[in-house]
């Protein structure tokens, strides 16, 4: 069954058209990613379908509750965590969960007003707040920009649980790593149109099977990129013998999909 | 208590917290009443008949023009909103608990004007207490309803301080409140009969609760809900 269903989306500002007719079908209980550069048209695609941001033309269907984790700037500068809270329940007509708020850390930050909280904190009750109401479809931007290391690991945990506990995910991100690592499908859009809707594992398919070999010689070290392993690895290895060179390390890869993410893009920007 | 009441009250709390509206609503006009006051009342003692109403006016002026636009801005000119948005809350929502909020500060400003005023410079209290306070209600409303008109339409905080001044300024000098009107030359008394301030000073002083005292407020009042309604319908269709 689908969570959201979005045909023929359009959506310009004044001259610029950014969105060009994009269709999506999100399934309930997935991680869902909308992909892209920059000024890609993914944050008004978001906007769109969370209902922020009148469109002009295309259908949107959203089959359940949603919760939309806000931007870093959504709250007034004073209020403090739980009064953010409680206004969003009050507003929801939701009783308060106090299990999620320990799981995300909110009361420890009770005292701090919010433009005293540091970016994951803000990210963390910007989650909470989403959460209110026990929404079925989450509505996530961006959600670890400018989040450290652990920040980040923390916050793809809770992440994941909301999908163990069958919520459906949908984040707008240009953080190759963070989509490769929690998404179950994606879309990319470039210059407001889909160029690419699928797994992780078929972006990199459709862009070529691709492997990429690191050779770190006692002189130098080099990277190739090859369709065909065994005959590039094969006269590779020939070359360093014949100039006497030492092999120090070697390793193959087949590319982050960052990589087939910037191959993809470039394709369509030519 | 219910979402609205529970947004009007926390206005009030954020209010406090934010500096803004604190010297606004209060230190200002406090300030400005203690001084003021004391000069006035040693100059020219008959002002002891109005310092209480012409005190009362500037402090309103002050918080209506200079303290509530910022935080209106704030919210309608920022991602703010959209956590009304989100929520499926209404927009006006921002508007009237800031509206609200702003009234109570203001109200608890004119009470300990109202207090002190015979305590320190032995103001005159008003004689007739009840429809001063019908009157002083029409003034804050009115002015509370030109700060949001000013809250929704300038979006930077610099442009905004500005066009604040420039209402606030010629309320305080061209009303009558620090100087009498007749003082002034023709041309600049009919300025001042365009800022509600002349007419909000006019309709606290005894026998100045009067329907010709009373409408001009009453269509400014009508103007800026109109213009304010537009205002958020446009930020509605965005």
């Amino acid at each position: 069954m689908n969570a959201v269903e979005v045909n023929g989306l359009i959506k310009s500002y004044g001259s610029n058209i950014v969105l060009k007719g994009i269709d999506l079908h999100i399934t309930s209980g997935e991680i869902f990613a909308l992909l892209g550069v920059n000024g890609a048209g993914k944050t008004t695609a978001l906007e769109c379908i969370e209902g922020l941001r009148k469109y002009d033309s295309g259908t949107i269907e959203i089959h359940g509750k949603t919760g939309i984790q806000l931007q870093s700037s959504s709250l007034p500068a004073h209020i403090k965590p739980m009064e953010a809270v409680k206004l969003f329940a009050k507003w929801n007509k939701a009783v308060i969960d106090n299990t999620t708020l320990d799981a995300l850390g909110i009361k420890e930050m009770e005292k701090l007003q919010y433009f005293q909280l540091s970016t994951g904190q803000k990210r963390r009750l910007h989650l909470a707040l989403a959460l209110i109401g026990g929404p079925d479809i989450i509505f996530l931007d961006e959600p670890t920009a400018g989040l450290d290391v652990e920040g980040r690991i923390s916050l793809h945990n809770q992440i994941r649980k909301l999908k163990s506990q069958g919520k459906t995910i949908v984040l707008a991100s240009h953080d190759m790593a963070e989509v490769e690592a929690l998404c179950d499908r994606i879309a990319v859009l470039t210059g407001g149109a889909i160029v690419f809707c699928g797994t992780p594992a078929e972006l990199t398919e459709r862009t070529g099977k691709k492997y990429l070999i690191h050779v770190k010689t006692n002189q130098d070290s080099r990277t190739i990129e090859t369709d065909n392993i065994s005959d590039t690895l094969f006269l590779l290895l020939q070359k360093i013998s014949q100039k006497g060179l030492e092999i120090t390390d070697i390793k193959v890869d087949r590319g982050t999909l960052e990589q087939h993410f910037i191959e993809m893009t470039r394709g369509v920007a030519k | 208590m219910n979402a609205f009441w529970y947004s009007v009250i926390l206005q009030w709390k954020l209010d406090i917290r934010s500096k803004s509206l604190l010297v606004t609503c209060y230190l200002v006009p406090l300030a400005f009443f203690l001084l003021m006051g004391g000069v006035f009342t040693s100059v020219m003692p008959q002002m002891k008949e109005t310092l209480i109403q012409s005190m009362i006016v500037m402090g309103i002026s002050m918080g209506a023009f200079i303290g509530l636009p910022p935080s209106l801005t704030e919210t309608y000119g920022s991602d703010i909103k959209k956590a009304y948005q989100a929520n499926g809350v209404p927009l006006y929502l921002g508007l009237a608990t800031m509206f609200l909020s702003a009234f109570l500060h203001l109200m608890m400003l004119c009470i300990i004007i109202l207090v002190l005023a015979p305590i320190i410079f032995q103001a005159v209290l008003p004689a007739n207490l009840c429809l001063f306070f019908v009157g002083l209600a029409v003034y804050t409303v009115c002015s509370l309803s030109i700060g949001c008109v000013l809250g929704l339409t300038v979006k930077s905080q610099s442009k905004l301080t500005m066009i604040a001044q420039l209402i606030f300024l010629p309320s305080i000098i061209l009303s009558g409140i620090m100087f009498p009107i007749d003082l002034l030359p023709n041309f600049f008394q009919t300025a001042g009969q365009f800022f509600p301030a002349s007419w909000g000073y006019q309709l606290m002083q005894d026998q100045g609760f009067r329907l010709e005292n009373l409408w001009y407020l009453l269509l400014v009042f009508v103007t800026a809900a109109a213009g304010c309604g537009i205002l958020l319908k446009k930020q509605k269709s965005r």
